[in-house]
């Protein structure tokens, strides 16, 4: 076996044996996740048996043909509380007393007023006892009810119209007398899709790749941080240090090391969280019906392998800036609080770019922004889903460049004797930063 | 005879701080040389640079011929470096522990499984190396280490207080061992300590280190009667007040 895979088993075997790291890491997202997704959809659920078995309240100042016809049309299908009352205060109070959430308080004059051709006047009550979304939603479905109601009512005085003045027309274009379609041009194919239902698929993706390169980068830095950490702590890095094997090769075991456990904690996030999306969410399947592939915003094999490039010298970059940093530390403690410093500029530009494009943003920021290497990280994800490559190797370039820089700051480290005898305690940290 | 290890004017500064001053000092084939001084005294320093850890600011020093600045690769094939209050990997087994170090000498001389008998009788731990490191105690940790540093049988080996925090058995089977080693595997070993009594029953030749300077260096004996002392610590007692 060669030197190199030993040290990778060995690292790989002290941090996933660790209970912290393998609970935090990999059990975490596959507990926490479902558990949120099952919530989620009880929650849903129970909303959405509310919305069934919700029931309203009426109370009826009017006589006339038009009211009966009306009151006619809301017993029909659905669970309705008359209240007599003499007075609508009496009428509140009453409503109180019932499971009923809303209350339709129709006026005195109702049917005449449309018969005039005015206003037919309602007030909707809601009940609001809990707060919650369950709450609005019945509130809706009556407001709804009275909507579907309104827009038979204005077809039918349309057609009586029409008729009196003799035009063949039918009455639902003259309520609507516009139409529109929406297409989609991407990549210069037309598409016979709405922008926004587009959006809605792009969504999920662009807010999925920049969490989870954010996670995995987090997850990785933690990784490295730690281990290094833990071998000065202990002072097994001395008894690294003096073995027959190059530093460099040191140097790589524990950057391997910290990938392969930062991605297995990547794929069980990844894992957990698409279980969460789809329980979460398996109430709307409409949602999930179209992929990035069916609108042409599928990756190409080369935009697959570009995205591996890009991610691949993002974790080595975060690596070698973790252990690069946590070699100024004596203790897991310091060097978990120094690395911490690097969530910043990993999770800024990660959150910026999910809400917005960086060519929109005012140019100060856009220049800061783009200042930061794991921006490119996160602009050539999105542009590899567009086949914009030049974009992509041009970020990837940008990244590359850091990378190196960062790696070769690591092997000088590992190959001074900086790496034994700086002595960066939190204390020490502490001291340096109430100086500034 | 080659010189298994031979300082010269070894100075060592970490920023304003003298560690190392000017010392100079011989260790032969095959000996037990012991590097005794108080606290602060530069002991770990001099075994750093000796086990190329650390670059001496100047002065030089060579491992069976080879520079430590210059051919470090070289040393570190022949070497092996106990540092001094040392742990291991708390979530490998003792086991697991020594097979991942032996893995690294294979191909010059025994096979892993030669090294891991080695290990097995100088650690005395038994059935317990199965077990992760995280639940040994101070002294099955440090045996396990002295195992690790003496299984490969070293040309040299330097052991930064190899008994520190053992008790009176551990500290004895540790010497033990040392001892034996030395005798009869052709190790050359450089230790460090506190303990004058235990460095005077096991070296055959000690320097006296203070304040980075190297005070006095001979057989125990000789020491003893060049300063009309009973024993190591009077000697030391005497040069510190006479330097
Ligand atoms: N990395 C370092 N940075 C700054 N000063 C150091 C460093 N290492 C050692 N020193 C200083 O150098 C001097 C010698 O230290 P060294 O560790 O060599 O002593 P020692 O003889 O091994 O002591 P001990 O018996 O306590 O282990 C001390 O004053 C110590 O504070
Ligand atoms: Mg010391």
């Amino acid at each position: 076996m060669g030197s190199l895979t030993a040290l990778i088993i060995k690292e790989v075997k002290e941090l996933i044996r660790d209970p912290k790291i393998l609970i935090g890491v990999i059990l975490m997202p596959l507990i926490i996740f479902p558990i949120m997704g099952s919530a989620i959809s009880i929650s849903q659920e129970s909303v959405q048996r509310a919305l069934i078995s919700a029931s309203f309240a009426i109370y009826n100042e009017d006589q006339g043909l038009v009211t009966d016809a009306f009151l006619e049309y809301l017993y029909a299908n659905n669970t309705v509380v008359p209240l007599q009352a003499a007075s609508l205060e009496e009428a509140i109070a009453a409503f109180q007393e019932t499971n009923a959430t809303t209350l339709l308080h129709i006026r005195e004059g109702y049917s005449d007023n449309i018969t005039r051709g005015l206003k037919g006047e309602l007030k909707i009550y809601a009940n609001l006892k809990s707060l919650s979304i369950a709450e609005a939603g019945t509130t809706d479905t009556l407001g709804g009810l009275v909507n579907i109601y309104s827009y038979v009512l204005s077809i039918t005085k349309i057609n009586t119209l029409l008729e009196q003045v003799g035009e063949a027309v039918d009455a639902r274009n003259v309520r609507n007398p516009l139409t529109v379609d929406y297409a989609s041009i991407i990549k210069g194919t037309v598409l016979e899709v709405a922008p926004s239902s587009i959006f809605s698929i792009i969504m999920s993706q662009s807010i999925l790749l920049p969490v989870m390169m954010m996670v995995m980068l987090m997850f990785a830095i933690q990784m490295a941080a730690t281990s290094i950490a833990l071998e000065k702590e202990q002072k097994t890095l001395e008894t690294l240090m003096t073995l027959p094997v190059g530093r460099m090769t040191i140097l790589s075991g524990k950057l391997a090391g910290s990938i392969v456990v930062g991605v297995g904690g990547a794929i069980s996030y990844m894992i957990g969280f698409s279980y969460y999306m789809t329980s979460a969410f398996s109430f709307a399947p409409e949602m999930t019906s179209m992929t990035t592939g069916d609108v042409g915003l599928g990756l190409e094999p080369i935009g697959m392998l570009l995205l591996g490039v890009n991610i691949f010298i993002t974790l080595v970059s975060g690596l070698a800036l973790a252990i690069s940093l946590a070699t100024f530390t004596d203790d897991v403690r310091s060097a978990q609080s120094l690395t911490g410093f690097l969530i910043l500029p990993v999770i800024l530009p990660a959150i910026i770019l999910m809400f917005s494009d960086i060519s929109m943003l005012p140019p100060t920021v856009q220049w800061i922004l783009l200042a930061i290497p794991y921006t490119h990280s996160i602009l050539a994800s999105k542009a590899a889903f567009l086949g914009n490559y030049q974009l992509v190797i041009r970020s990837i370039a940008y990244i590359a460049g850091f990378t190196v820089a960062v790696l070769y700051i690591a092997a000088r480290i590992f190959s001074t004797e900086r790496i034994i005898t700086s002595r960066f305690t939190s204390f020490s940290l502490r001291r340096l930063l109430r100086r500034r | 005879m080659e010189l298994a290890i031979d300082a010269k004017d070894l100075v060592k500064n970490f920023g304003n701080v003298l560690a190392l001053d000017k010392a100079s000092f011989t260790v032969r084939d095959r000996e037990i040389f012991g590097l005794i001084g108080p606290n602060g005294a530069g002991k770990t320093t001099a075994l750093r640079i000796l086990g190329t850890l650390i670059k001496p600011t100047s002065g030089t020093a060579d491992v069976f011929g080879n520079d430590v600045v210059r051919n470090p690769e070289k040393i570190r094939g022949i070497i092996s470096y106990l540092p001094e209050e040392a742990g291991a990997y708390q979530n490998l087994s003792g086991y697991e522990y020594l097979s991942f170090m032996a893995g690294f000498y294979v191909g010059d001389g025994d096979t892993a499984d030669d090294m891991m008998k080695e290990a097995k009788l100088i650690s005395g731990l038994g059935d317990r190396l199965g077990d992760r490191v995280k639940g040994y105690s101070q002294g099955m940790k440090r045996r396990l280490l002295l195992a690790r540093a003496l299984m490969m049988k070293p040309k040299l080996a330097i052991l930064d207080e190899p008994t520190s925090g053992l008790d009176v058995v551990h500290a004895f089977h540790v010497r033990q061992m040392i001892k034996d080693y030395a005798d009869t595997m052709g190790v050359t070993v450089l230790l460090s300590s506190h303990n004058m009594l235990e460095v005077e029953y096991l070296c055959h030749r000690v320097a006296l280190i203070n304040e980075g300077q190297i005070i006095a260096e001979g057989k125990p004996e000789e020491l003893k009667e060049k300063y009309t002392a009973e024993n190591l610590e009077q000697v030391f007692m005497e040069v510190t007040r006479l330097g």
